[in-house]
This record gives C-alpha cells, structure tokens and sequence, in this order.
C-alpha cells in the first residue's frame, strides 16, 4: 500500500527543467539590457526637433529647470560640482556620454557653461534632449 | 535491491530550490530595475575654448541669437521658418563650411535647439554650438 502511494507521488512530480529554462533567459535578457540610468530627479519641457534621434549610451543625465536650476541625480547642484560628478561618473563607465535635457525656457547661456563643464569632467559626448515631432 | 537503489539515486539528486529562489528574486530585481525608456536628443558640439586652430570666418556660417529671441544669419534679421533655406542657400555657396550657433546668453535654450534642428534639417551634419562673448 505504501509503495504504491510513492509511485503516484512520482509520477505526479511537475517537470521543471522547462521552466527554469525559460527563467534563465529572461535573467539574462533583463541583466544584459538593464542600464543604470539615474533620473534628473524633475520633469522639464524638452524641446521639440526634427531631427532628434534616440541614444543608446546615454547613462548621465542632466536636467536645467526654467528657473536655470542643474538637476542631477534627484538633488540640485550648482555648476561647479557638475565636474566632479561628471568624472565619478566616467570613472564607473567609461563609455558614458552625457545628455542635457535643458527646458524650453531655459537659457542658453547656462546650457553653454553645462556643456563646458561636462566636457572637463572627461565626456566628449554630449547630445540635448529634445521631442522628436 | 532494486528498490534499494532507486532510495540512493533519490538521494544523490540536487536540491535546487534555494537556487530557484535566489534566480527567481534576481528576475524580480531585474525586471522592477529595468527601464526602457531612451533619450530621445540632437548632438551637437561644443568647441573648446581652448584654441585648436583659428577657422578662418569665410569657412563659417554664423548663426546668432540675439537676446530678444530674433535670429541673425549674414546680418540679417531672419524669421526661425526661413532659417532652414538660408542655410540651404548658405551652405550651397560654401559646401564645406561648418555651422555654428552663436547663442546670446539669455536666449532660450528652446530656440536654439530650434535653429541646431532647422540646420540639421537643412543638411549640417555637424552643427557647433558657441557662446556670444560677454
């Protein structure tokens, strides 16, 4: 009687092999595409373009508000400690390149002194967000 | 005997789900952690201020900014909706000249990113972006 309640038992056992197949690519994928992005921390109107296109590399975001605040990494700095954070960054990836997401009503002139910032920080990449229309 | 062997093969077999656990919660992690959301932007350049090599002026198309949001192209006060034919017109003239955006620095960053699209549009492949001297 005890025996035969063991063969039910076994034969009833859920084959997982398929499942943990599955499981592991999808581990895989999400580890190979996540990106560490870290958001600005607010939410600017981008500007819209025509020609924007979409960036893959882009892992260090800046934000300036209308009020020509710097917005990075969810805390707002002044211009001079972009440099040291721009490096910290390249020091982790070396490959970054950097986005400015700059509001439409921002002005430029800030966005200049950002850009010249990031590039002494060691980012050569530098792209403006924008909207793509 | 027969049944004796089959109790050791049941005992040689690896556990596997702490395993599974652990593989089920990096999933987790991964799937919460991942964002698919890309930037969508322009590049541009921004020449350093060190100086590399002076470009003579005739190698240049300058665009300017003014400070009340006006556009200037050859002296010219333009409207931004012709900016994109009088750089056709510019860079038909002069096919090998660069483009730079002189921006004033209380222009709004909106609008020069509207004129760098407009040069794009217009076939600047690359477009510099410079600040107007204080």
């Amino acid at each position: 009687m005890a025996r035969k309640h063991a063969t039910i038992d076994e034969e009833t056992e859920i084959n997982v092999t398929p499942m943990l197949d599955v499981v592991f690519i999808m581990l895989i994928f999400f580890i190979v595409t996540t990106s560490f992005v870290r958001e600005t921390g607010i939410d600017v109107r981008r500007p819209d373009a025509q020609t924007a296109t979409s960036q893959d590399r882009g892992n260090i975001l800046i934000a300036i508000s209308d009020a020509g605040e710097i917005w990075m990494h969810k805390k707002k700095i002044e211009l001079v400690d972009v440099r040291g954070m721009v490096e910290s960054a390249v020091k982790e990836t070396p490959e970054s390149s950097a986005i400015i997401v700059a509001d439409t009503a921002s002005q430029s002139g800030v966005l200049i002194d950002l850009m010249d910032q990031v590039r002494l920080g060691g980012v050569a990449r530098i792209s403006i967000a924008a909207r793509a229309k | 005997m027969r049944r004796r062997s089959r109790h050791e093969a049941d005992q040689a077999e690896i556990n596997i789900t702490p395993m599974l656990d652990i593989v089920f919660i990096m999933l987790i992690f991964f799937i919460v952690t991942t964002s698919f959301v890309k930037e969508v932007a322009i590049d541009v350049s921004r020449p350093s201020n060190q100086p590399q090599k002076t470009e003579r002026l005739s190698e240049v198309i300058a665009i300017h900014i003014l400070d009340t949001g006006e556009i200037m192209l050859q002296q010219r006060i333009i409207d931004i909706r012709a900016v994109r034919a009088s750089i056709e017109t510019a860079l038909a003239a002069k096919p090998n000249a660069n483009i730079v955006v002189i921006a004033n620095r209380k222009a709004d960053a909106g609008l020069l990113v509207r004129v760098i699209d407009q040069a794009r549009i217009a076939g600047a492949d690359k477009v510099s972006l410079a600040a107007e001297a204080i």
